[in-house]
């Protein structure tokens, strides 16, 4: 396993070369119009060149690359080209505040999704029914209007959580619960939506397969039938469609942030596109790549501990 | 059998759902937000809590940049002079400033006693040492200062400026970004671009910061000036979305800022103030190719006159502002000395006029012209493209994302184009539009009758002459149809009770000394 599982990193890093190359090309078309808006009003033809010069995008593109990939390797991701802080701080810090929200979001998303799949699943009839109405209607309510309306109530209302704004866990554990418990709210509903309907429709098969009905009629309750085995053996899909969940979250946070003013990732490289912020663009790049390979990694080892079918290891 | 109690019953399962039940608990029972950490609220000792849409950019003394991030900035920096808010130029580090008859020498005295926060003095060599970064590195505010020939520094207190040519907007860049006051020791160093060495009114609490989210400036009790900054503590957050402000706003997070008048009526009703700005921003239709070099018809003057003529502005001022703001034929602010209310009548909505106008300029049936479309610019694309479509002008917009915005625009490519700038003082707005080869000059268009008035703006030795001067300009570029500018957008501010907004749109300066308490 261990082997399979460095294979894997090393893929992965060459997954972040290939993808940070193409994001570097990408980006190369733009160097002018990046550094004009930086100069603003005083951009011309010299001082655009001037300045290109001076940050060293005057360079041949492979140099500048191998330049940048050469720092990377050694964890230095340069410096923003437009507030100067350091990269590699300012995306951790931004991913920081975004994986607050989106595990606190992803593990209520299991417990719920869990609880209400397995319920609709094994109950059926009119339990079933009613939680297919919920999915259906957290699928369709926007996750934007439901925190409008949430603002409105716990924050200008109530005042019960603030309606802006993000405080660290570190800092203090029960503001960062007031401060995210609109966003988690917000991002919560189609998260659940979609996976009770995985966890249903699977679970339903699950015990649809004839061995249930061996444990059945071998005596085994109906807890353990349901919680220990058909639920073990749903569970592969529904991890599958959790790491494809919180990949969306981790750009699709960017409209939740933007609305509460909250300092994360999706918002962060929202900006730093516009900007043409090129250290800060791969820095980003870099690290959502590795997220994913290693949340994909994370997800085949947990699929082949649950079921060891499913092991590609 | 009941499934959910059974999951309950689980130990791993119970503590995910009381980490939820305490989640909501925690949320329920935790009172009011009002605390000046990284959710921004004010506590008793944060006075002023504002939001600006956008992260300051580099506090570099070369990169600093001139939009909502002067707030921070600016409250850091110590600057030369200050722009009050009746949008007087006044002595501020500089304690006085004198020009020689000819405009070609300024002198400036400094104050006494000032020092960085690291007690070191800020003397003439520090200025000296300011002015000549600011000008031999590239960077936003290099241009600023190409009029200047020599920095000197004769003493302790005094600064002496040489220009190779009188220069009307340098006081003003002075009390801006160019006239801020750098450490000489540290000015160079990379951390600069984030604690850079300052001596101005506030410093920043960096414990209280999140770099592009939140900062928190505390007043320093040692600054030669302190009794203009009445806030002991400033707190600015970042906000790009417009409901946020409203909501921090309503909440008591925030306790100034500028909101979008349509949503100034819950905020009255909860009994902030309102104060509205009539005109801080102009929308203007830049008619660049004023000699036709590459779209021929622009280089005529009753093409130009006739694109001026076809715009309702003010329906337009109603349709997209709802009343705030107002329609001009001029790029300049109402309330600067350049403004000519005359100039308003100028060129009435009138299709019928402006097409025969187009028939008299031969071009009866119009002509194509693209235009670049930024994200910026959509909201006004389909009045634009209606607008002269009506005299036969058939616009193309090409999408062009905003980082490439200035190049774009300098590349030489759009023969005209719609853009939004601040109402700046006429100074600044006349170096802007008017340089030859900048983004809003891509064509370097220049008049000999229009060089004179401005060499006369710059030369003039009293303020009643310079006025006289830059409405001359006004006259020129309005009557000579060089733009067409459609509507100037207002700003609303709000404050809640003991905050007070103390501009009234004269000044464009953003600082945190247009806020008072005696709201």
């Amino acid at each position: 396993m261990l082997f399979y599982v460095a294979r894997r990193l090393v893929s992965g890093l060459v997954l972040a070369v290939m993808v940070t190359l193409i994001t570097f090309l990408l980006l190369a078309p733009s160097f002018n119009g990046i550094v004009g808006n930086r100069l603003g009003s005083a951009a011309t033809p010299e001082t655009v060149a001037q300045m290109k010069a001076q940050m060293g995008l005057d360079r041949p593109l492979a140099t500048q690359y191998v330049d940048w990939l050469s720092h990377a390797v050694r964890g230095d991701l340069g410096r923003s080209y437009f507030t100067g802080i350091p990269v590699r701080d300012a995306v951790e810090q931004h991913l920081g505040v975004t994986l607050s929200i989106v595990l606190v979001t992803l593990m209520l998303t299991v417990v719920v999704s869990v609880a209400l799949g397995v319920l609709a699943a094994s109950k059926g009839g009119l339990v079933d029914r009613a939680v297919q109405a919920l999915s259906l209607t957290g699928h369709l309510i926007p996750n934007l209007l439901i925190a409008i309306v949430l603002v409105y109530l716990l924050a200008v209302k109530s005042r019960l959580v603030p309606a802006t704004g993000f405080t660290s866990l570190a800092d203090d554990p029960a503001k960062w619960a007031q401060s995210i418990f609109i966003p988690v709210i917000a991002l919560l509903i189609a998260s659940v939506a979609g996976l009770t309907a995985q966890v249903r429709g699977t679970m339903i098969d699950e015990l649809r397969k004839d061995y249930v009905r061996m444990l059945r009629t071998r005596g085994v309750p109906t807890r353990s039938v349901v919680l220990r085995h058909a639920l073990r053996n749903a569970a592969g899909p529904a991890l599958t469609v959790l790491s494809f969940e919180f990949v969306a979250m981790l750009g699709g946070a960017l409209i939740i942030e933007k609305v509460f003013a909250i300092p994360g990732f999706g918002s962060y490289a929202f900006d730093a596109s516009l900007q043409g912020d090129i250290p800060i663009i791969m820095g980003i790049t870099v690290f959502a790549v590795l997220l994913v390979v290693v949340v994909n990694l994370t997800v085949d080892l947990v699929n082949g501990w649950l079921n060891p079918k499913a092991r590609i290891f | 059998m009941s499934i959910t109690p059974g999951i309950l019953r689980r130990p791993r399962a119970a503590a995910a759902a009381f980490a939820v039940a305490a989640l909501l608990a925690s949320a329920a029972c935790g009172g009011s937000s009002d605390t000046p950490d990284a959710t921004g609220g004010p506590t008793a000792d944060t006075l002023l809590s504002t939001a600006i849409q956008a992260p300051p950019s580099s506090f570099a003394l070369t990169q600093l940049d001139g939009g909502q991030g002067s707030y921070v900035w600016g409250s850091l920096y110590d600057r030369l002079l200050y722009i009050d808010n009746t949008g007087a130029i006044k002595p501020n580090a500089a304690e006085s400033f004198t020009y020689s008859a000819d405009r070609k020498t300024l002198t400036l005295k400094l104050q006494q006693g000032m020092k960085f926060r690291s007690g070191a003095p800020v003397n003439a060599a520090a200025v000296k040492a300011s002015l000549d970064r600011i000008r031999d590195t590239p960077g936003p505010n290099q241009a600023n200062e190409a009029s200047i020939a020599s920095v000197e520094a004769p003493d302790e207190s005094t600064v002496v400026i040489k220009l190779k040519h009188p220069d009307g907007s340098l006081l003003v860049n002075l009390a801006g970004i160019n006239g801020v006051i750098g450490d000489p020791a540290t000015m160079a160093d990379p951390g600069s671009a984030t604690d850079p060495m300052t001596s101005g009114p506030y410093e920043l609490d960096k414990a209280r910061t999140v770099p592009g989210s939140a900062y928190t400036l505390v007043r320093r009790d040692d600054y030669w000036n302190v009794k203009a900054y009445p806030f002991k503590t400033v707190r600015i957050v970042v906000m790009p979305d417009r409901a946020a402000v409203v909501n921090a706003l309503r909440s008591g997070q925030l306790n100034a800022a500028s909101v979008d008048p349509t949503q100034v009526d819950p905020l009255k009703a909860q009994g902030l103030q309102v104060k509205p700005i009539a005109a801080s921003t102009a929308g203007i239709m830049f008619l660049a190719d004023r000699k036709g070099t590459k779209l021929k018809p622009l280089g005529d003057l009753k093409v130009r006159q006739a694109i001026n003529q076809v715009f309702d502005r003010t329906k337009l001022v109603q349709m997209f502002l709802r009343g705030s703001g107002m329609a001009t034929t001029q790029v300049f602010n109402p309330k600067s000395q350049a403004f000519d209310a005359s100039l308003d009548k100028d060129y009435p909505f009138d299709v019928a006029a402006a097409k025969k106008l187009m028939a008299e300029a031969g071009y009866a049936d119009g002509f194509s012209v693209t235009m670049p479309s930024f994200v910026t610019t959509k909201p006004f694309e389909p009045v634009v493209t209606g607008a002269l479509g009506a005299i036969g002008i058939k616009v193309t917009w090409e999408p062009v994302p905003l980082q490439n915005y200035s190049s774009a625009l300098s590349s030489g490519k759009f023969p005209m184009f719609f853009a939004f700038y601040g109402l700046d003082h006429e100074a600044v707005l006349s170096t802007l539009y008017f340089s030859p080869g900048t983004p809003t000059n891509p064509f370097k268009s220049a008049d000999p009758e229009l060089t004179k008035l401005l060499d006369e703006a710059n030369a003039a030795t009293d303020d009643a002459t310079a006025a006289a001067a830059y409405k001359k300009v006004n006259q020129f570029v309005v009557k000579n149809a060089w733009f067409a500018p459609i509507l100037d957008i207002g700003t609303t501010w709000v404050t809640a009770k003991g905050i007070s907004y103390l501009g009234d749109g004269t000044s464009v300066a953003l600082d945190v000394r247009t806020f008072g308490n005696a709201g």
